[in-house]
């Protein structure tokens, strides 16, 4: 069960989350529109997400974990039930399109490797990103 | 005489350590250099912390230089000069360490390193980590012989368009063998990243220097670099398009944007401001 993230949450962090990805990315903050991918429509690399995830935690105080977008895309499922062999089960990829709700459902390929989940990866996910390690140093 | 643990390392010895957290440490630059860049005053306390990022993570992993969101740079280092380092960690964890950092040099500050961020990559790559651990003991206990490091060659940058006080392209090739790969790294040589911003810095102070009408004579310098991204390793050979543009200045400062290229791949990005200063 992936937990609820509503439209004015996600609203009311991103024009923070823009403008310190445009930062890392070296780009104008209008170029960070909601649901461009980062991969394929801003050239991120691997680089700039680790880039971009150190900015955000500085911009709103919170921790994240490296791969805790993948960690809150699995959600409850073991790890043995979201990918076996570095791609995902079935349930798994279920699973990551419920989190990933923003991405268009023809992003998502069949068999979906864990290694280019990244690629679906838009500012929206960063936004979701931010306000569940919000809601996690509250709880904490 | 091997060039591992001297020609391009600028610890001496760690002085003050708690796993982890935060160390102090010196490094004596050998009086016999010409001279030693601010570039390798920020390289030495980065290697502090990736001693104790190592020490950390028991060795299996080691920091490389990726980003660094700002040096602050406040006198130049002669040699000859003791170099007083300290580091405190943000984290540090098998994927990656965050850290900020300074140099002293007789009890005032010369450079300041503020979040910084190195990913972690497999130390198996680069070097032993057996001699890593063992080097690690030393620099904790007794320390190295001070005087191993005997400088490092220019690598000449050779102008290729330029518009004064606008902007500069060069290229830079990284020699095919140098001292310095014997030790970053053994196992992996790699044009160390500071390399490539003390010859982006001599490009940006160039176009600074040329934009007369702006400093009208009086000195100009370094003060800050901001942004600093290295995208991937710069491998001996590689032939490196260097670009600087400059941005109307204002006031005192003149803020320079610098990349570079290997082909189509950009493989670093920083951001340098200069300052213009009749004192100097």
């Amino acid at each position: 069960m992936q937990p609820t993230i509503t439209k004015e949450e996600i609203m009311q962090v991103y024009p923070k989350v823009a403008a310190t990805m445009a930062d890392a990315l070296g780009c104008d903050v209008e170029d960070i529109v909601l649901d461009v991918s980062l991969i394929e429509g801003l050239d991120a690399e691997s680089i700039d997400f680790l880039d971009m995830v150190f900015r955000l935690e500085r911009a709103f105080k919170i921790k994240i974990p490296r791969g805790k977008i993948i960690d809150n895309a699995r959600g409850d499922l073991t790890e043995a039930e979201f990918e076996q062999k570095g791609v995902l089960t079935p349930v798994g990829l279920a699973q990551l399109k419920a989190y990933l709700s923003e991405v268009p459902a023809e992003r998502f390929r069949e068999p979906m490797k864990v290694a280019d989940i990244a690629r679906l990866f838009t500012p929206e996910t960063f936004c979701k990103l931010v306000i569940m390690a919000q809601r996690e140093t509250k709880t904490a | 005489m091997s060039g591992h643990f001297a020609a391009f390392s600028f610890v001496d010895r760690i002085t003050a350590y708690a796993p982890g957290q935060h160390a102090h440490g010196v490094f004596d630059v050998p009086k016999t250099i010409a001279a030693f860049p601010s570039c390798f005053v920020a390289e030495a306390v980065g290697q502090l912390a990736a001693w104790v990022a190592m020490a950390h993570v028991g060795f299996r992993v080691r920091p490389v230089a990726a980003l660094a969101v700002e040096t602050r740079f406040l006198q130049d280092v002669i040699p000859g000069s003791a170099l007083e380092l300290a580091v405190a960690l943000d984290s540090c964890d098998d994927a990656a360490v965050a850290y900020s950092g300074h140099a002293c040099v007789n009890g005032s500050t010369v450079i300041e390193l503020q979040d910084c961020l190195g990913p972690m990559l497999d130390i198996e790559q680069f070097d032993a980590p057996e001699v890593m651990r063992d080097r690690f003991e030393l620099l904790c206990g007794a320390g190295a012989t001070p005087g191993r490091f005997q400088g490092v060659a220019t690598t000449q940058l050779v102008v290729t368009a330029e518009a004064p006080g606008q902007s500069l392209r060069a290229t830079l090739r990284v020699p095919n063998e140098a001292p310095f790969f014997a030790d970053h790294f053994p196992r992996r040589p790699v044009y160390p990243a500071t390399l490539l911003l003390d010859r982006q810095i001599e490009l940006a102070l160039r176009l600074a220097g040329a934009a007369s009408d702006w400093h009208a004579g009086e000195s100009i310098a370094l003060v800050r670099m901001t942004n600093v991204k290295m995208r991937a390793f710069i491998e001996p050979g590689d032939e490196l398009e260097l670009a600087a543009d400059m941005a109307p200045p204002i006031g005192e400062t003149a803020t320079i944007a610098l990349s570079a290229r290997t082909g189509k791949r950009q493989v670093a990005t920083a951001q340098v401001e200069i300052e213009r200063r009749q004192d100097r």
